[in-house]
């Protein structure tokens, strides 16, 4: 589905991310934790093609992307959210997640029903109708990624989508985020809520300073003592034992 | 807070924002106010009047055109009196030089402006906001002075005459009406254009690279294609303009028609109106065009300059109270009379959330 072939990235003098290999399989939910600065953001630029690498290969569906083209990569399947939400100021809820069905729904009329669809699933129905600058930042993470699923991706990148909720609201999202693979949607995921994303992610990628420095399940990544070095801390340690 | 997220007040919400304007919806005020234009243009017959009502519609169509790159695509042009004047040029020189009728020499204007706007938006793909505005600002300044001193295709500082001989064939008439006639028409058409953008794929497109470029081709949109195109069209519309102001005033020159004034004006229009909707620049012009006639017509004999003092603070105060324009005040409004007026303000709500 997706491979990375030791892609890095350069800016200025310092490497953002370097010598990073990575594949990702069908209906798998990777997870991607690390201290603030770690390159998780510029690898999520890469991959959605917003950002050219330096050196390495990016191949999404067995074909190298189209480095610096953001809109290509999104029409061959991959859909993202951003970690500070960027909604359509100027439209309605309804009509941020409509224009993501556009693409592939060509009325207006069609792709509402994918966004009424869609609000549903992710339960902000009722804010349909609300303009964008009413939304609390948690209802602003939910329309992110209700935008990104009206687009039916097969891969979907999650920026930091619990950041801002409150815990009934991470349950839900856990929920959903969850639920994704029986969608036939492959999920990569950056997230700092460490309960989140050890519970539902399968596979958990480990960066520190620009470079993957541990892969695994959860479980085995959480007891990895380069990682509890770099981000878990020994108290995350003691209470995941 | 937690009334913020009682499922109740989050219903409030929603009611409270489900006024703003529909996109592509024709609301009845609209219907009234195009009606009544045309209700007007039949029974009024004095020709001050009908001067005042010829330059209205033709300026509501120009805001229109304006519109849908400066508010559909969020590119603020001031240099649309570039494309203005090339539409008034293209057909002038066309009828003059090869006896072409504007009726047709309109669309080689529509052509050279379209892929002149096109250009312009490709040069400028990298700039923004205030930098994109300079710059159209000199790619109008650009083409007032080429027009300037090519004496040979457009007559230098002199202008261009059409000879005032009545003719169907070349769009020049003895009576009004023919011209209120087409400047109606050309209003209509551009009203409908903008309706139609509002409901389609391309128009939703716009919207998305207006508000946010990152967001846009995420979702797989081709960011510098839709402002292209949008330009293009804006151009192309702006150039029939042209055509029919050269049309109706049978003279040009480039201080007059490339001037930045026009410009300004059709952005002055459409904010004064409401930018990014179909009924504002028509309510724009309705507004702006007769108050600054009336008021030179009124004003301009006793104190030089004062009809420009005052339609300045008019123009001031609109957009100091009515940020969103007139159409966005009307909808307001409508909302108010509506029969949930009875529910708490919006502003109470934010407020709430601002202090989570």
């Amino acid at each position: 589905m997706l491979n990375l072939e030791a892609v890095g990235r350069q800016f200025g003098s310092l490497w953002a991310v370097r010598d990073a290999s990575l594949s990702v399989e069908p209906s798998e939910i990777v997870g991607i934790i690390g201290p603030n600065g770690a390159g998780k953001s510029t690898l999520f630029n890469l991959i959605a093609g917003a950002i050219v690498p330096t050196t390495g290969v990016i191949r999404f569906l067995d074909q190298t992307i189209d480095y610096g083209k953001p809109y290509q990569v999104a029409r061959r399947g991959l859909a993202r959210t951003f970690q500070i939400p960027k909604p359509f100021k100027q439209l309605t809820v309804r009509e941020n997640v409509m224009l993501s069905a556009l693409r592939r729904h060509h009325t207006p009329r069609q792709a509402n029903t994918v966004a009424m669809a869609t609000m549903e699933f992710i339960r902000i129905i009722e804010l349909a109708e609300a303009s964008v600058a009413s939304l609390t930042i948690g209802q602003l993470k939910k329309l992110e990624l209700a935008r990104a699923l009206a687009a039916e991706p097969v891969l979907l990148l999650l920026d930091e989508v619990m950041a801002g909720l409150t815990p009934p609201e991470i349950k839900e999202m856990m929920t959903v985020i969850g639920s994704l693979p029986k969608r036939g949607i492959t999920v990569v995921w950056v997230e700092h809520v460490m309960m989140a994303i050890m519970n539902v992610a399968e596979r958990i990628v480990v960066m520190h300073q620009g470079q993957i420095i541990a892969q695994g399940t959860p479980a085995d990544v959480s007891k990895n003592p380069a990682v509890i070095g770099a981000y878990l801390g020994e108290k995350y340690a003691y209470a995941a034992r | 807070m937690v009334e913020g997220r009682s499922p109740a007040s989050v219903g409030i919400q929603a009611i409270s924002f489900s006024a703003a304007p529909r996109r592509g919806a024709l609301s009845i005020i609209e219907m009234v106010v195009l009606a009544s234009c045309i209700v007007v243009a039949v029974v009024v017959s004095n020709r001050y009047a009908v001067d005042i009502m010829i330059r209205t519609f033709l300026w509501a169509g120009l805001a229109l055109a304006w519109n849908i790159a400066g508010g559909y695509a969020g590119l603020i042009s001031f240099g649309h009196a570039a494309f203005f004047g090339i539409g008034a040029y293209t057909s002038t020189i066309l009828l003059l030089n090869y006896g072409v009728p504007p009726w047709f020499g309109m669309f080689a204007g529509t052509l050279i402006a379209g892929c002149a706007g096109a250009l312009l938006t490709m040069v400028c793909a990298r700039l923004r906001g205030p930098f994109f505005i300079l710059s159209t600002l000199a790619a109008g300044e650009v083409v007032r002075i080429a027009a300037l001193n090519w004496r040979t295709l457009t007559g230098g500082p002199e202008g261009l005459e059409i000879p005032p001989v009545p003719s169907v064939v070349d769009m020049v008439f003895k009576s009004q009406w023919p011209y209120a006639t087409i400047v109606i028409a050309y209003m209509l058409a551009m009203f409908a254009l903008s309706v139609w953008i509002e409901q389609t794929r391309y128009g939703y497109y716009l919207f998305a690279t207006r508000d946010d470029e990152d967001g846009a081709s995420a979702i797989g949109i081709n960011p510098r294609h839709t402002r292209t195109a949008a330009m293009a069209v804006s151009a192309a519309t702006t150039a029939i303009g042209g055509t029919l102001f050269a049309q109706y005033f049978l003279y040009l020159d480039p201080t007059h028609v490339i001037s930045p004034d026009i410009s300004f004006q059709f952005a002055l229009i459409c904010a004064v109106g409401g930018l990014g909707t179909a009924s504002g620049p028509v309510f724009g012009a309705l507004i702006i065009v007769p108050l600054s006639e009336l008021l030179r017509g009124l004003l301009s004999q006793s104190t030089s300059g004062l009809h420009l003092v005052i339609y300045g603070i008019i123009v001031i105060i609109v957009i100091l109270y009515f940020p969103s324009g007139i159409s966005g005040a009307i909808s307001r409004a409508a909302s108010r009379l509506s029969p949930r007026a009875g529910l708490p303000p919006v502003s109470n709500l934010k407020n709430s959330d601002a202090e989570s």
